[in-house]
């Protein structure tokens, strides 16, 4: 070979890795001017963010300009970090009655399997709405039955559904009975306070089923090991239950009366999980025994009835309130598809009812990023994590706000989606 | 024939005749006249008798009185009641009583937002279909324990009437002298009983199209007899109205005032049919009604004769259903039962009635229940003798003690609504009926 | 029972029996007297008022404004750093019923939803809780031509009769597309499919409808003619009367509008061909999610919409709505209200208009008509009710922060000058209750 072409061949090998370069942006942003508040430290009234590499390389009211930043101006507005949705079915739902469309609910009660990750359309016209109003990122679950299967935390940007993964097992979904409401009013006195199937027996039906998994482990491991020992047929349904019981991940349990959140928090305890609960609607009758398991809570929408009438009218609006003053660590969730972007405003809602208001911000982001392992990724606005940055011109949980700009790992993202394209199409010229 | 075989021919006939007439009597005693002697007596009509006699004789009431004064027959079988109080023989102006079909559902559900799915076709052919031209007579099965039944309850004499459907059909009143049918019959197609339901996948399925069905069938039945009337008057150049034997069955009771008898399952039912009823100008009772102390400001407006039947369970759609366990308990145990009792401090008349219970021992309940709610004994009584009497238009015959009308008696150990009293003997149409052993 | 006891119980039952009455009545119910004094007043249709006083006697604002001294009985409730605004109107929902759809057959305007009203519906003390005071409660969408719907005030505890606001517009409800044509039923077997089942149909099916109505009433009006005539024939006959007629009737004769639930543009284009075709009005289209599409036409013919924020993606035409639907709309000259079609979205209305903020750029003030005096406008009950207005009807709300505001909550909602929901008393009966059911049991007492 001639010297100069292995110059050449150098320069290509050298090079290559930054002509490919679309997952990486290597440009510097400097956001200046803006009113910060990165939820984990005070809030900052005028300082400046940098963002390099997709993280935060620098935050703070005196940080300098790195040159050849390409400079946003944001006076006027407020950087948020990018909110985190505890529960959605975003990506898996496009419309709710047409079935072809819906991917979260599988048939059968038992499907640990089913990995929701693996269904996720990175093109749902559900995501950018979200997205456009600030989450930048979401647990998506199936559900149905008694074990739907795995969750994922994935972020609201993405070319495939897995570069949308950050988490790509966040939580094992386990669904125990709601209480009936009733239609429009409440629950009324026609027997609604029955659970549908029995709380206790389902999770001693889950107990036994645990066994069975953490027995098949045992005789696999020991015929791996031992080429004599009979090496067990492969099951599915235990091995997809292993990683929940070797503690790789945790539970997420649906859980709604009083009497189940017990039974509940017994249970993980008894069989060693990590647990998440969701849904929780009675959790303001157990709230110290949550706190004091150290369990923290995913709320379901707070666009729901009451289950009970003895609940009382405000009874979702105050729980998360109730819960947080015990101590217990909450996250809001839109528990939807097609109105994911309401996230915010569920957590407002609980403000109105007594939630204190710094906690209602923090219950869409940080602590939302700690409940699914992410908080050294993301939920708050600190160096080193990924620059999931939101400016908007007020309160990011208020209904007036606008969103002008979202930032996934550091790239500024679209803000067009489904409304804006078919208003554009339609709007009078 | 030799003369000796006809002779026992003869015998042999005259036996079998004679067993045939012994086959034939009605269950209990039979004869003509009683002497009912030494009890206390309760007619209702007049004060308290302490110690009396009644005589009956040929299914009538002969003679009622203090023993010094009523003189007994040479012919009358004693029967001693020292110890019981004789009462009239109670009325209940609304019963299924011997009603093969099942009762009518509880409360409808009236939530869905979603058309109806029709229900596959029953498959069992429908002898008696529901409709204002049914007379529930044809379709009755009498059995001797639903007799017995409200016998022990002091029962003996109930208008029974069809429960299916929206036009339910005609009832017939019965006394409930024995077991065959026809001897009961006091008087058929008494009244037109109409039920706030629906049918199940066909039209009406809503209450409110109901409602409409309700309207327009009164609306067509008038304009039917109207176009028969014109047509009467001069056929000639007129079309001949065409048959409709539902419209038929309709017009007596839009055009001759008969009586409609409306099914108020709840306070609401009760102003739907009040309103029925002014349209059209109907002879209107409403029955159930175990909301109508609701509506006591419009009942007091626009009386009309209430069936009361003192089911104390709050109607699916009651606020007092849908506001926790707790007030549906109260509402259940304390509030419903105390309907009778309002409407009787605010002046409205009622008669009780035993509705779809067909357990008389259920119903007496229920009634002691409704006098520990507030209603007096005495005002019990009238509205299961005098008042339903006077409802049914049988007053001049029954409901009352009274010489001349039929002898309807209950004799009862103890007071008639305490918790242990017993019904001992029971006469109706004079036949004697024992159900407990009269000790000293 | 021992004889001495009975009295007892009675008059036990007696007074629990007329305390759950009395309870179950607002409070002071008969008074309709109210001054609410301190707070930020938003009129709707007269500005705002950083703090002043509203004063309602007989049910009706007498006094808006500034300082006013409480007339001697008047109860006074202090609004200090609260808003007080016109109580919500939800010009589209299903409460309050018993039954909504007659779905057995596929016109059915003989169903009257004024004749199953249930004043027992919980459903009301919800929409009370969320500030509602009155609401137009309709027929569902099952069929294409429903029925008569009638207008409600959340009289909580009251006889039905005195919810009915009767100064409504009658209206009919008529419905297009989706849950009409049964799209999502499977016909089981021995079943045939209720016609209509294409968009086709339900348009010819109205058509023909009108057609029948006009038939009638050329009938009947042939029929009074030759009565009215000097020498009427003896063979003359009167048409029957039918009710389901009678109501089409009322609507070609202008007696009664529309209200028709659609979704795509062109179905809705359609009806509005249908009503110039037979002369009748068009109030309002329910729901219609391709508004936006179509905003000028709407405009141009003074037809207003009543939908939702954003509550869309269910059905497939329901695929192409957008939030900014409703802003959009408003801003091109239609009359637009926000409803709930829910007893659950009903408590939170105020949040639904106030989306069209964010989309659709309206201000505080245009959001919040959209839930006030525009359903009031299009239910015909503008000057009565929507505004707060001396003379009009003391229907007033208050709330905790400002009602477009997504922290904000119902403290007290006000019909005619009763107070119906009263956040305070509901936290004080609460915190009775949990007192009681802390409390030892009490010993002795009637067993």
């Amino acid at each position: 070979m001639t010297k100069r072409s292995l110059v050449i061949a150098l320069l290509i090998i050298i090079l290559a890795p930054f002509a490919s370069a679309q997952a990486k942006p290597d440009k510097v942003i400097a956001i200046t001017n803006v009113r910060i508040i990165p939820v984990v430290g005070a809030e900052i009234p005028k300082g400046t963010i940098v963002v390099k590499d997709g993280l935060i390389a620098g935050i703070g009211a005196d940080i300098a300009v790195p040159a050849g930043a390409e400079v946003v101006d944001a006076a006027g507005l407020r950087a948020y970090p990018g909110m985190i949705d505890g529960y959605s079915s975003l990506g898996l739902v496009e419309i709710s009655g047409v079935s072809a469309t819906v991917d979260n609910r599988e048939t059968g009660r038992i499907n640990p399997q089913a990995r929701a990750l693996e269904a996720i359309r990175y093109d749902s016209m559900h995501i950018p709405i979200a997205r456009s109003n600030g989450i930048t990122a979401a647990v998506v679950a199936p559900s149905g039955g008694l074990i739907s299967g795995v969750s994922c935390l994935v972020k609201l940007d993405g070319r495939t559904n897995r570069e949308m993964a950050v988490e790509g097992a966040a939580a094992m979904q386990i669904e125990l009975p709601g209480l009936r409401t009733g239609r429009g009013g409440f629950g009324g006195g026609r027997g609604a306070a029955q659970v549908r199937a029995d709380g206790p027996t389902l999770l001693a039906e889950l107990k036994g089923l645990f066994g069975a998994a953490r027995a098949y482990e045992k005789r696999r491991d020991a015929a791996a090991r031992n080429k004599l020992l009979a090496l067990p047929e492969f099951n599915e349904t235990y091995e997809a239950l292993l990683p929940l019981l070797k503690g790789e991940m945790p539970a997420m349990i649906s859980v709604h009366s009083e009497r189940d959140i017990r039974a509940a928090i017994q249970f993980v305890r008894e069989e060693g999980l990590k647990a998440v609960f969701y849904g929780v609607e009675q959790g303001f009758k157990a709230a110290d025994e949550l706190a004091k398991a150290g369990i923290p809570v995913v709320l379901g929408s707070l666009y729901d009835m009451p289950p009970v009438w003895e609940d009382g009218y405000d009874a979702l609006f105050r729980n998360p309130g109730i819960l947080a003053k015990a101590g217990v660590k909450i996250a809001f969730s839109s528990s939807s598809a097609s109105v994911a972007k309401d996230l915010p405003y569920h957590a407002a809602k609980a403000a109105a009812f007594g939630l204190d208001k710094a906690e209602a911000l923090k219950a869409v982001t940080i602590n939302t990023a700690e409940i699914f392992g992410v908080a050294d990724k993301m939920g708050s606005l600190e160096k080193g994590k990924a620059a999931n940055i939101v400016l908007a011109d007020d309160d990011i949980l208020e209904l007036r706000t606008n969103i002008k700009k979202v930032y996934i790992d550091g790239r500024e993202t679209d803000l067009s989606n489904r409304y804006t394209e078919l208003l554009k199409k339609f709007e009078k010229k | 024939m030799k003369h000796s075989t006809r002779v026992f021919v003869s015998l042999i006939l005259f036996l079998i005749a004679v067993m045939a007439l012994v086959a034939a009597s009605p269950p209990g005693d039979v004869g003509p006249t009683y002497a009912i002697r030494n009890c206390k007596i309760v007619p209702v009509a007049g004060p308290v008798i302490e110690k009396g006699t009644i005589v009956i004789r040929d299914g009538l009431i002969e003679s009622v009185g203090p023993v010094d004064k009523i003189k007994i027959p040479e012919d009358a079988e004693i029967v001693e009641a020292d110890g019981l109080v004789a009462y009239p023989g109670l009325i209940s102006a609304l019963s299924n009583l011997f009603l093969e079909t099942p009762a009518r559902p509880e409360g409808q559900a009236f939530t869905s937002e979603e058309p109806p799915q029709p229900q596959a076709q029953q498959p069992q052919e429908d002898r008696f279909p529901p409709g204002p031209g049914l007379l529930v007579l044809d379709q009755l099965k009498p059995k001797r324990a639903g007799v017995e039944s409200f016998h022990k309850a002091g029962f003996t004499t109930v208008l029974a009437a069809p429960a299916r459907g929206i036009f339910e059909g005609q009832s017939v009143l019965l006394n409930l002298n024995g077991e065959p049918l026809q001897p009961m019959v006091l008087r058929n197609g008494v009244a037109l009983h109409i039920n706030f339901t629906t049918e199940r996948g066909s039209y009406p399925s809503s209450l409110m199209g109901t409602i409409a069905h309700i309207r327009q069938s009164f609306i067509d039945a008038d304009y039917y007899a109207a176009r028969q009337a014109q047509y009467e008057k001069g056929p000639a150049g007129l079309k001949r109205p065409e048959y409709d034997p539902r419209l038929e069955a309709l017009v007596p009771f839009i055009r001759d005032r008969k009586p409609v008898v409306f099914q108020c399952n709840n306070v609401e039912d009760i102003k739907r049919a009040l309103k029925i009823a002014g349209e059209f100008k109907l002879n209107a009772f409403l029955a159930g009604a175990n909301e109508a102390w609701r509506a006591a400001d419009v009942l007091k407006k626009s009386p009309v004769p209430l069936l009361i039947a003192l089911d104390f369970r709050p109607p699916a759609t009651s606020k007092y259903a849908a506001q926790g366990e707790e007030l549906r308990k109260k509402a259940e145990a304390e509030i419903y039962p105390a309907n009778a009792a309002s409407l009787a401090k605010e002046g409205i008349a009622f008669a009780l009635v035993s509705g779809s219970n067909a357990d008389g021992a259920a119903v007496l309940r229920n009634v002691r229940t409704a006098i520990k709610s507030g209603l007096s004994p005495d005002a019990a009584l009238r509205a299961l003798t005098i008042q339903p009497a006077r409802y049914m238009g049988l007053d001049r015959t029954l409901g009352t003690l009274e010489p001349g009308k039929i002898a309807n008696v209950v004799l009862v150990k103890g007071e008639f609504f305490d918790d242990n009293a017993q019904v001992a003997k029971v006469f109706v149409d004079g036949v004697q009926f024992k159900y407990a052993e009269v000790t000293k | 029972m021992n004889k001495p006891a009975l009295p007892r119980l009675l008059t036990l039952c007696l007074l629990a029996a007329a305390a759950v009455v009395v309870s179950s009545l607002p409070a002071a119910a008969d008074s309709r007297d109210i001054l609410i004094k301190n707070g930020t007043i938003l009129t709707v249709t007269k500005g705002v008022i950083p703090k002043g006083d509203v004063l309602v006697i007989g049910g009706i604002i007498k006094q808006i404004g500034g300082t006013i001294a409480a007339p001697p009985g008047v109860r006074v409730v202090d609004a200090a750093g609260r808003y007080v605004l016109p109580g919500i109107i939800d010009s589209h929902t299903h409460i309050a019923l018993a039954g909504t759809n007659e779905g057995s057959e596929a016109i059915t305007p003989e169903a009257d939803v004024g004749t199953v009203i249930n004043a027992d519906d919980t459903a009301i003390l919800t929409a009370l809780s969320g500030g509602v005071t009155m609401v137009h409660t309709m027929h569902g969408s099952a069929n294409p031509i429903g029925g008569p719907n009638v207008v409600l005030k959340m009289k909580w505890g009251r006889p039905s009769e005195e919810l009915v606001v009767k100064e409504a517009l009658p209206t009919l409800k008529f419905a297009l597309g989706e849950n009409v044509k049964q799209s999502g039923r499977t016909v089981q077997p021995g079943q045939t499919q209720r016609y209509p089942a294409t968009r086709m149909g339900v348009n010819a099916i109205i058509r023909r409808e009108f057609e029948k109505a006009r038939n009638y009433m050329a009938q009947w009006d042939r029929y009074n003619r030759a009565a009215a005539a000097k020498n009427p024939p003896r063979n003359l006959v009167p048409p029957r009367k039918d009710l389901r007629l009678e109501v089409l009737a009322e609507v070609l004769r202008g007696e009664r509008v529309a209200r028709c639930h659609s979704y795509q543009a062109t179905e809705t284009l359609e009806f509005m061909e249908l009503a110039k075709e037979f002369g009748f009005k068009v109030q309002c289209f329910e729901h219609i999610w391709e508004g936006y599409k179509i905003a000028d036409e709407l405009a141009a013919a003074g037809i207003g919409i009543s939908v939702f924020a954003d509550s869309w993606a269910y059905k497939m035409e329901a695929a192409e709505g957008i939030a900014y639907d409703a802003g959009y709309c408003a801003k091109h000259g239609v009359l637009v209200s926000i409803n709930s079609d829910s007893g659950e979205r009903i408590r939170r209305l105020f949040n639904d208009a106030a989306k069209t903020m964010k989309y659709g750029g309206l201000t505080e003030d245009e959001a919040l008509r959209l839930v006030t005096i525009n359903p009031a406008i299009q239910l015909g009950v503008d000057k009565l009710v929507g505004s707060l207005e001396v003379g009009k009807q003391g229907d007033i709300a208050i709330f905790s922060e400002h009602p477009m505001s997504a922290y904000t909550r119902c403290d007290m909602t006000i019909i005619e000058g009763d107070v119906y929901f009263d956040r305070d008393q509901v936290l004080k009966e609460r915190e009775e209750a949990a007192k009681k059911a802390a409390a030892p049991r009490d010993k002795g007492g009637a067993s």
